[in-house]
């Protein structure tokens, strides 16, 4: 018999995805002409353990920044704080920093949720 | 007498500050926060061969996310349905895809007028959430091959996105 069933969303009570703070504070960093701003990260999803960060502008583009992994592994229940450099000169155009999270190719689990959460600088 | 008083008195402070030690204080902060859970899996059911829906009256079950936010005004919600699979058999014909996103249940009444002010635009909805505490969306979403064609047999994934943007 054929099989067509089709599962959007792979979940359980309580998998959650939190990246806080909301608005981040900027700081000079140890390096000249580089800013940086710590985000934490908090895994409550038991079928994600992997999140990538991104920066963008106002209009969604991507903006240049280093940490010290842009992919992150965060076990279940996990926290992890994140130190994201930003050039001054891009600084300006940085708007939004967000984690999203990521699934692995191949991964034979039968759903997938997406989720992405942006914090904004002011 | 004196030694023993002084050595009853040293005791008894040092019990009391033991007890001291036994303090645990406990601290917190409240700050704006956004919080995604997928609180309901989706199913496609398959009614007819050529078509994938996640309605109950199609044998699907829709998919339901729910949003915590600790402040009003912070953040808006943005949900994309699905528009292409993330994997499927060889698909020779085109997609037709359909969906929606509706509010479900709410933690608070005056959230009741969320799906009035939503935006829509191509397969995305936009929530601004305006009051603190926990709104559920659910999401339908369907699928039709060519022109009443029988979908390949296997296994389909379809990816739905929940993105919580502060404003």
């Amino acid at each position: 018999m054929r099989v067509f069933l089709l599962l959007v969303f792979l979940c359980a009570p309580a998998m959650g995805h939190q990246f806080t703070p909301t608005y981040p504070k900027v700081y000079p960093s140890h390096l000249p002409g580089i800013s940086k701003v710590t985000m934490e990260l908090f895994n409550s999803r038991d079928d994600i353990s992997y999140y990538t960060i991104g920066v963008f502008t106002t209009n969604w583009q991507r903006v240049p920044f280093a940490t010290a992994s842009k992919i992150l592994k965060v076990k279940y229940l996990g926290r992890e704080t994140v130190d994201i450099y930003i050039r001054n000169t891009d600084l300006p155009k940085a708007v939004y920093i967000c984690s999203k999270s990521k699934t692995l190719s191949g991964q034979k689990q039968v759903a997938v949720v997406s989720s992405k959460i942006c914090s904004k600088l002011k | 007498m004196f030694k023993q008083t002084s050595l009853v008195a040293a005791i008894l402070l040092s019990v009391t500050q033991g007890a001291r030690a036994l303090d645990a204080p406990i601290m917190g902060s409240v700050q704006s926060k956004c919080s995604i859970t997928t609180d309901t899996p989706g199913i496609y059911g398959n009614p007819t061969p050529s078509v994938l829906s996640t309605a109950a009256v199609d044998g699907g079950i829709e998919p339901v996310v729910r949003f915590d936010v600790i402040s009003a005004d912070y953040y808006k919600a943005v949900i994309t349905h699905p528009q292409d699979f993330s994997s499927s058999p060889t698909l020779t014909d085109t997609v037709v895809w359909n969906g929606a996103v509706s509010v479900s249940e709410v933690s608070d009444p005056l959230m009741s007028g969320y799906d009035a002010a939503k935006r829509v635009y191509n397969n995305v909805t936009e929530f601004d959430l305006t009051v603190a505490g926990t709104t559920w969306f659910s999401i339908t979403s369907d699928a039709s091959y060519g022109f009443d064609k029988s979908w390949p047999a296997g296994s389909y994934n379809a990816v739905v996105s929940a993105e919580c943007i502060a404003l």
